[in-house]
């Protein structure tokens, strides 16, 4: 008995080392699961805060790109929105006034945005994560889309009370329903692992036309994202093994390795269109 | 004894402020990131317990998870590498060493000091990297970013570890 206790004794580093490794594992393992343990991730207090004092600082260095980027977007928009008065402006010429339309223009529209910071970003590693500094107390919530000046970025999936962690497109475990614009079929995006500025749409059927250069939208299915959000461009794309798919590679619209700014959607109706969708799933 | 743990202290911060601020965003070739924070647990004296470099490898790997997100794999990487380090010392240079000294160019050689990070090293990133792609699998694409952010932090290292020695010759 002795001799057992001192043998345990002498090999406790042994013990240590399963135990720390069984922590280790448990840790990965939860980590798989979509939602994901505050404490352990960026969004905690302690490393939430250094992460924002380094992007502060690292926040100047690229304000002259930021800035020409912000200028062209606002191009942008003001010109889609002259076509938008013009069109207006011709139609309210052409109609007689009928009450029909009166109720769509009191609809509201569902989504709406909470501007954050980049404060953590990798691109290089397997599964990347990105944080960002807004969190529950300014009404970000698990689940929400995110987007910057020039396309997707990713989903909201862990939020502690100011900073939240989200899955971008540079992560296996986020896979993003998506269309070519302008046609109606959709099909799945997600990341090779490789490269931070592609990505690939698979399962999308073989008749769907398209050409290199075409845009690649959401298709707006997932309650997330609103149908037409920017994803990327398609460069390159081949059959896939069952031949009666193909597989394109999309040029990533956002740039991950200089994001600094982006845009949480909240959208009211999610919690209804999930619910929704549950009961129906629950009903077969 | 209080100036070696004051010592490891500052060691572990400093170590963890450059890998999360600056090293993390390094991907050479968009492949290969170095992992300095391996230093702390290479230099700890030879004499210390196995399980205070094993806990202490474990800590370190856990807060540098909290940082960049991947929680629990650099927490299991070095857990393994502590366990195996004594091994690895005991290895390369034999098991009559004098307890407090602590793995140098000075103490083990330039040839025994490199041998040992070396094996260190490739060691850890094998680990890290094969629980990494736990989750995602592509293997030539693995032994390519072992490869190269294994060279990048042997680099880093044996540089870091020679500006060490400058600074302690001069401040004897």
């Amino acid at each position: 008995m002795r001799k057992l206790l001192e043998f345990l004794v002498r090999k406790r580093h042994w013990f240590l080392f399963v135990l720390l490794e069984i922590i280790s594992f448990t840790l990965i393992y939860r980590d798989h699961a979509y939602q994901r343990n505050v404490m352990f991730s960026s969004a905690n207090v302690i490393t939430g805060y250094v992460s924002s004092v380094s992007g502060y600082i690292t926040s100047y260095l690229n304000l002259r790109e930021i800035n020409r980027e912000l200028l062209e977007r606002n191009g942008q928009l003001e010109m889609e929105l002259l076509k938008l008065q013009d069109q207006l402006e011709v139609m309210q010429a052409d109609t007689v006034l009928f009450t029909g339309f009166v109720a769509d223009s009191i609809e509201h529209f569902p989504y709406s945005f909470i501007m954050a910071d980049v404060v953590n970003n990798s691109v290089t590693h397997l599964s990347n994560y990105i944080t960002i500094n807004k969190g529950r107390k300014e009404g970000v919530e698990p689940d929400m889309g995110v987007v910057s000046e020039r396309g997707v970025v990713g989903i909201v999936s862990t939020v502690s009370d100011h900073f939240s962690v989200v899955i971008p497109l540079l992560n296996p475990k986020f896979r993003l329903s998506c269309k070519v614009l302008g046609s109606s079929y959709f099909g799945t995006l997600g990341w090779n692992g490789r490269d931070a500025r592609f990505a690939n749409l698979d399962e999308l059927p073989r008749h769907v036309e398209f050409e290199k250069g075409d845009t690649i939208v959401t298709s707006g299915y997932s309650a997330v994202f609103p149908a037409g959000i920017v994803v990327g461009n398609v460069v390159d794309y081949e059959k896939q093994h069952d031949d009666n798919f193909y597989s394109l590679k999309v040029e990533l619209a956002t740039n991950f390795q200089a994001l600094n700014n982006v845009r949480i959607i909240k959208n009211y109706r999610q919690a209804e269109q999930k619910h929704l969708e549950q009961e129906a799933k629950k009903n077969d | 004894m209080i100036n070696n743990i004051l010592r490891g202290l500052i060691y572990f911060v400093v170590l963890v402020l450059i890998q999360v601020l600056i090293l993390n965003n390094i991907h050479f070739l968009r492949i290969a990131t170095p992992f300095l924070y391996l230093y702390f647990i290479l230099k700890m004296a030879v004499g210390t317990s196995r399980m205070n470099v094993i806990f202490l490898s474990f800590l370190i790997g856990l807060v540098i998870d909290m940082f960049s997100n991947t929680s629990g794999m650099h927490a299991a990487a070095c857990t393994f590498v502590g366990f195996i380090r004594q091994w690895l010392i005991f290895f390369f240079m034999g098991k009559d060493l004098p307890e407090d000294m602590s793995p140098s160019y000075r103490t083990f050689g330039y040839g025994g000091f490199l041998r040992y990070t070396s094996a260190f090293v490739v060691i850890h990133h094998i680990a890290l990297f094969a629980i990494e792609s736990l989750t995602f699998f592509d293997s030539l694409f693995l032994a390519i970013r072992i490869g190269a952010s294994a060279i990048t932090t042997i680099l880093l290292i044996s540089a870091i570890e020679a500006l060490n020695i400058g600074v302690q010759k001069g401040g004897d």
